[in-house]
């Protein structure tokens, strides 16, 4: 199949700080790719340069065959983009956004009316389509930024967390958006996110990407398989020690991990099945009550943390000038 | 094309809903005419004179006579008796007076022996505006007592100077219009095109259309373009309120040929500025020093510009800056243009180089305007 997107060694430097470090992807046509990582893992970094927004310190990019640095406006004729911040004019109203971006890619006026009354209808804000964006809420606002996005109807759409923020009405909304328009329009999606929910929901490839490499890239079920012991056991006991049941676990060859929460013994294990009967009789033979037993997958969350560590990861501090604050030139401070 | 002129009507649609921007717009110079004409007036009036009239005798009466000219007349002065010469130099001294005149005792006797006199005049020059203008109007009622006994035509060497005014009567509000309309665009032009720019950053917009196939072109023009259809207007709004609060009727005093040259000299003046403003803030991201540049920016263009003051009275060092500032050629222009009838050839140095300051800005702002984040 042809790719879409092409990332060949990219870098990109900011003086001493790299946020990219030889990041190679590539991304079939049709395909959703989801890119997770934690705050300050290179992802928008990533997609600013994918979208023209910066420009790489070494490496290639291509969009629909367009070089991102040498071909930047006919890459931005073949993307369609939802940054990660609303970014619509409050002063606008939804028709009108809609309208003026459709201009700014030259459709003809009849296509863009056409094209506008469609995707008003899929996000449903036909009847707030002469409103004021000021008196949208979050969730609206984030469905006609995607709308906007497609207006031109693009080859490719660039998500950069578009579900942040939102309430979880609001993103299983934007969820099923997405999954409409990759059937409809034949898009090819890149998108960032946190939410591992909605990686595992939508997309067929994830990499994840951590101090600005890529870690780990594979389908879903692929990354969830890279990692040892994939099942866990939680049993929950009484009458002893906590200390001496975590003994007893580790003592068996065929769980390697085990670790304890209050009165929970979490045993990690290839082989999640078979291990409960053995626990659940060496405890008993130890003089414990088992009280319950659970049996859980790893989940795409325990695949990150395994790639990238802790699940919480503070960003690089911005830097800003002491006597202006944030108010100068990007060049000068940031 | 339909890129730019979408641009442009995103800005101009993104404007016009916010009124409470277009009526401040309109109204700042407008005050700043009314307050600025009513306050400074060309002549200064009613500064208080305190008399102690030690004398009594009938020049020294004759003097309080003059005065009292200069008090109802021009109403320079306004003038407080005191007796107590003490009394009127703590009057001075806490501000309640501007002068203290002392007529000294035998003031009226040496008059009529014709040997010299002094008359003692206490001046508070913490204020010298206000010192020297005490100092004149006292001289002239004085040289007035004098001249009463003396007949002009035996004294030889006085010159006789009666002045004559080439242009009608022009008052101080007046003469302040020109300047007001240029403040009215340079505010026109702090308010829109590059701001909007810093705005967008601001809030995080610009990213949007950053994405799009727009051209650095299409940006800088397009929010210059709208920036100048809505300066231009509110320039023109204005010139008419602040003519018709000052007295001026502009349909007479205006040709065709001129009201064109005046609007010709107000576009360009906007489109100048416009593009100053890209140049200066083009890569800006907080309101906050663009408030600190726009008052910064307003001093050293607007007085410096003959607005207030002569420029030719200006110590060389300024005369050299207003040499390259806009606003100097526009209030020239406009002045012209207002109060003298001026044609073409009067104004056509000042069209050029505002023509050329315009070409400039705007090139130099779309260099200056970074499309990447």
């Amino acid at each position: 199949m042809k790719p879409a997107i092409e990332i060949e060694g990219l870098v990109k430097k900011y003086g001493e700080i790299t946020a990219l470090d030889k990041v190679t992807v590539t991304i079939p046509e049709g395909d959703c790719f989801g890119l997770l990582g934690p705050n300050g893992a290179g992802k928008t970094t990533l997609i600013r340069i994918l979208t023209t927004l910066l420009k790489p310190t070494v490496g290639t990019a291509r969009i629909g065959g367009f070089d991102v640095v040498r071909q930047s406006a006919d890459v931005r004729t073949v993307i369609g983009v939802v940054p990660q911040a609303m970014t619509s004019d409050l002063d606008l109203t939804g028709y009108e956004t809609l309208d003026i971006y459709g201009r700014f890619y030259n459709m003809p006026s009849s296509d863009r009316r056409e094209r506008i009354d469609e995707l008003l209808s899929l996000v449903g804000l036909t009847e707030r389509a002469g409103d004021l964006i000021a008196t949208y809420s979050g969730g609206m606002r984030r469905r006609l930024e995607i709308a906007r996005g497609l207006v031109h109807k693009p080859l490719i759409l660039i998500l950069d967390e578009p579900t942040i923020g939102l309430d979880p009405q609001s993103r299983h909304v934007v969820w099923e958006l997405l999954e409409k328009f990759m059937k409809l329009d034949r898009l090819t999606i890149l998108l960032t996110t946190h939410y591992m929910e909605e990686a595992e929901s939508l997309c067929k490839h994830v990499a994840i990407i951590d101090y600005g490499r890529i870690v780990a890239l594979d389908t879903v079920e692929g990354l969830k398989k890279q990692i040892p012991q994939k099942d866990v056991v939680e049993v929950t006991i009484a009458n002893i020690a906590m200390e001496e049941a975590v003994k007893f676990a580790r003592g068996l060859s065929a769980a390697p991990a085990c670790a304890s929460r209050d009165d929970v013994l979490i045993v990690s294990s290839d082989h999640g099945a078979e291990m409960i009967p053995v626990l659940v009789d060496g405890l008993k033979g130890l003089g414990a009550k088992v009280v319950r037993v659970i049996l859980k997958e790893q989940t795409l969350e325990d695949v990150f943390i395994h790639y990238t560590g802790r699940p919480i990861r503070e960003e690089e501090a911005k830097k800003v000038s002491f006597l202006l604050g944030a108010g100068i030139p990007t060049r000068l401070g940031r | 094309m339909q890129r730019l002129l979408a641009f442009i009507e995103r800005d101009l649609r993104k404007f016009v809903r916010n009124p409470i921007v277009v009526g401040v717009s309109i109204l700042m110079p407008i005050i700043y005419l009314v307050i600025l004409g009513n306050s400074f007036q060309g002549e200064l009036k009613n500064l208080p004179l305190v008399v102690v009239d030690r004398d009594n005798g009938p020049s020294a009466r004759r003097v309080m006579e003059l005065l009292r000219v200069v008090e109802s007349g021009a109403r320079t002065v306004t003038i407080t008796v005191m007796a107590d010469e003490g009394a009127a130099m703590t009057a001075l001294r806490e501000g309640e007076c501007k002068a203290v005149l002392v007529i000294p005792s035998g003031f009226s006797r040496s008059v009529e022996r014709n040997t010299v006199v002094e008359l003692g005049i206490f001046l508070d020059n913490a204020e010298t505006i206000s010192a020297a203008t005490l100092q004149a109007a006292v001289t002239r009622a004085v040289t007035q007592l004098k001249s009463g006994r003396v007949a002009v035509r035996e004294e030889r060497g006085r010159v006789l100077l009666r002045d004559v005014e080439i242009y009608r009567k022009i008052d101080y509000d007046q003469t302040l219009i020109p300047g007001v309309v240029i403040m009215a665009i340079f505010l026109g032009a702090m308010m829109t095109g590059a701001f909007n720019i810093v705005m967008d950053k601001f809030l995080g917009v610009d990213e949007s259309y950053l994405l799009t196939p727009l051209t650095k072109m299409d940006m800088v023009v397009g929010l210059v373009v709208s920036g100048l259809l809505i300066t231009t207007t509110l320039a023109v709004i204005v010139l008419v309120l602040g003519s018709l609060i000052s007295g001026i009727y502009l349909w007479r005093m205006l040709t065709v040929p001129s009201a064109f040259y005046v609007l010709a000299v107000i576009t360009l003046s906007t489109l100048g500025l416009q593009g100053l403003m890209f140049v200066i803030m083009g890569r800006i991201n907080h309101p906050r020093i663009v408030g600190v540049l726009g008052g910064f920016l307003n001093v050293i263009f607007f007085f410096p510009s003959g607005a207030i003051y002569p420029v030719e009275s200006f110590p060389s060092w300024l005369k050299a800056f207003a040499l390259v500032n806009p606003e100097s050629y526009s209030v020239h222009a406009l002045r012209a243009l207002f109060f003298k009838g001026a044609g073409l050839e009067a104004v056509k140095g000042d069209i050029v180089f505002l023509a050329g300051f315009a070409v400039c800005t705007i090139v130099a702002g779309i260099f200056a305007f970074k499309r990447t984040l």
